[in-house]
């Protein structure tokens, strides 16, 4: 609510509000440069507000204190752009991460990591790595990782600006599919055409 | 909670073998300046054992010489003063003090066939001499308990003041030339030891530093994802660990088989002519260089990964 956020006095977002609930699709638009990833960022504690108060699941996360950002971040999955897989690990291994760190024991993690990928159909690439995989596969490598904690809310940072449109309404598919069994989709995207295929509540940053 | 916790240890070990796969050239480069190191420290633990060895039996077998004044004098009134009795009279005050196991009293006739014995090469030139000139000896033998720098002292002056006696000898010379290489040994050995554990303190925070620059973008990941300073550090801990225990094992190795064959079928015999027994490590000097090394990798990891989280 109220949310200013400055770079050296320069602001990028000044009286940001808006709200988002439980369940939604919500795509947060506005022209590059307009705070759309200064926005995410400060969503999961990867930048603080200047000004003004984010709440994040009824908690005031501008006065997290630092060693609860890891425990918040693990409620939510993130999707960037640069799909940021690690390249020395195979699919299963950079899917399998979440619930690694997250202390699950072995046996679950291979059934939620299959069961992932086969949501994804990346089951039989499994055991491949990330660089011999095309852009969209390494984004749905991404979104399975971010999802196999089964986080209450999904952020996604221009997840199809490297993809073409074939490969990005597959991506929307999944994401699509996923809000359908209750997981709360924010989109952070410039691109229109992603918005018309995604038909959802849009919330544009330079409006609001 | 457990399980929970034993799930992170494996995973923390899957991590640490992981970071050494990924890295095994740098690795290969500190092991082998580790192993250096700690093969340094152990072969100064083990010249400084050996030289404190030395002089601990040395000292437990020392014994004193005294030499004593003629006093063959018949006085004007006819009484003899004989140097049997005064002898026997010194060896009774002797046999009195706390400490002593025997006293050997080699009269002028015995220090000549002493000598004929053992100088036989000489022979000719002792027997133009008179046993007469010979001195007359007691030869004090004392019980290892008791052996101590203060005890020696205070017998050697009490022996010092006492009359018909010449002169008192025993090593002190040799045990306070002792005393004093062992200390320049402890000092030199304390600061090599200084110097190598700060190189390996800096080895392993090379080390681990250049891990933590080359994944700067994983660590990053993970953290994006959820994991804790801890979950990435614990890892580097186990990795530098291995690490030290590697080299340690490797250096031990490497001291053990120069010992084996070098000392013991090489100098052995050359050693045993001094009487110098030659010992290896114990477990002690063991763990204890095995703590220095655990120690080196833990500091390494703590610094190099102190800027980063």
């Amino acid at each position: 609510m109220h949310v200013y956020k400055s770079y050296d006095k320069n602001y990028i977002l000044r009286d940001l509000s808006f709200n988002i609930y439980k369940g939604e699709f919500v795509f947060i638009t506005g022209p590059s440069g307009a705070g759309k990833t200064t926005t995410m960022k400060m969503v999961i504690a990867m930048e603080k507000p200047t000004h003004g108060q984010i709440n994040v699941f009824n908690e005031d996360i501008s006065a997290i204190h630092p060693k609860q950002i890891p425990f918040l971040r693990r409620k939510i999955g993130f999707v960037f752009q640069d799909f940021k897989l690690l390249i020395n690990r195979t699919v299963f291994q950079n899917v399998a991460l979440g619930l690694e760190i997250s202390g699950v024991s072995g046996s679950i993690i291979a059934k939620n990591v299959a069961d992932i990928l086969k949501a994804v159909e990346l089951y039989q690439k499994r055991d491949e790595y990330p660089l011999s995989l095309s852009g969209g596969e390494q984004q749905r490598v991404a979104i399975a990782r971010a999802l196999v904690q089964n986080p209450s809310v999904l952020i996604a940072d221009e997840p199809t600006g490297n993809l073409d449109f074939e490969t990005a309404s597959i991506i929307i598919d999944i994401l699509k599919s996923f809000n359908n069994k209750g997981t709360t989709m924010i989109i952070a995207t410039h691109d229109k055409t992603l918005i018309e295929l995604g038909r959802a509540r849009v919330i544009d940053i330079t409006k609001n | 909670m457990i399980s929970q916790k034993i799930n992170y240890l494996n995973n923390y070990i899957k991590i640490a073998f992981l970071n050494i796969k990924s890295n095994i050239a740098g690795n290969i480069f500190a092991l082998s300046i580790m192993s250096f190191s700690f093969f340094i420290m152990l072969f100064f633990m083990l010249s400084y054992i050996n030289i404190y060895n030395y002089m601990f039996s040395f000292e437990k077998n020392n014994t004193m010489i005294i030499f004593l004044k003629n006093s063959e004098i018949t006085r004007s009134n006819g009484a003899r003063h004989s140097n049997k009795i005064v002898a026997a009279n010194i060896i009774n005050k002797i046999k009195k003090f706390k400490g002593v196991k025997k006293v050997d009293y080699y009269s002028n006739k015995l220090s000549y066939k002493f000598m004929l014995k053992h100088t036989p090469s000489i022979r000719t030139i002792l027997a133009k001499i008179k046993p007469s000139y010979f001195p007359r000896i007691i030869k004090i033998y004392f019980k290892p308990d008791y052996i101590s720098k203060i005890y020696m002292s205070n017998i050697y002056l009490r022996l010092k003041s006492m009359r018909h006696i010449k002169f008192v000898y025993y090593s002190k010379l040799m045990e306070d030339k002792i005393n004093q290489f062992v200390f320049f040994t402890k000092m030199l050995g304390f600061i090599i030891l200084l110097f190598l554990f700060t190189s390996s303190v800096f080895v392993s925070y090379s080390a681990i530093k250049l891990i933590i620059l080359r994944k700067q973008n994983d660590i990053e990941i993970l953290k994006l994802i959820g994991a804790t300073n801890n979950y990435i550090k614990i890892p580097m801990y186990i990795e530098s660990a291995i690490g030290s225990v590697i080299a340690f094992i490797l250096s031990l190795i490497l001291l053990s088989a120069i010992f084996n064959i070098f000392i013991y079928y090489k100098f052995n015999k050359f050693l045993s002519f001094f009487k110098i027994n030659i010992i290896f490590l114990n477990g002690f000097d063991i763990f204890l260089i095995f703590f220095i090394a655990l120690l080196s990798g833990f500091l390494g990891t703590y610094f190099s990964s102190r800027k980063f989280f």
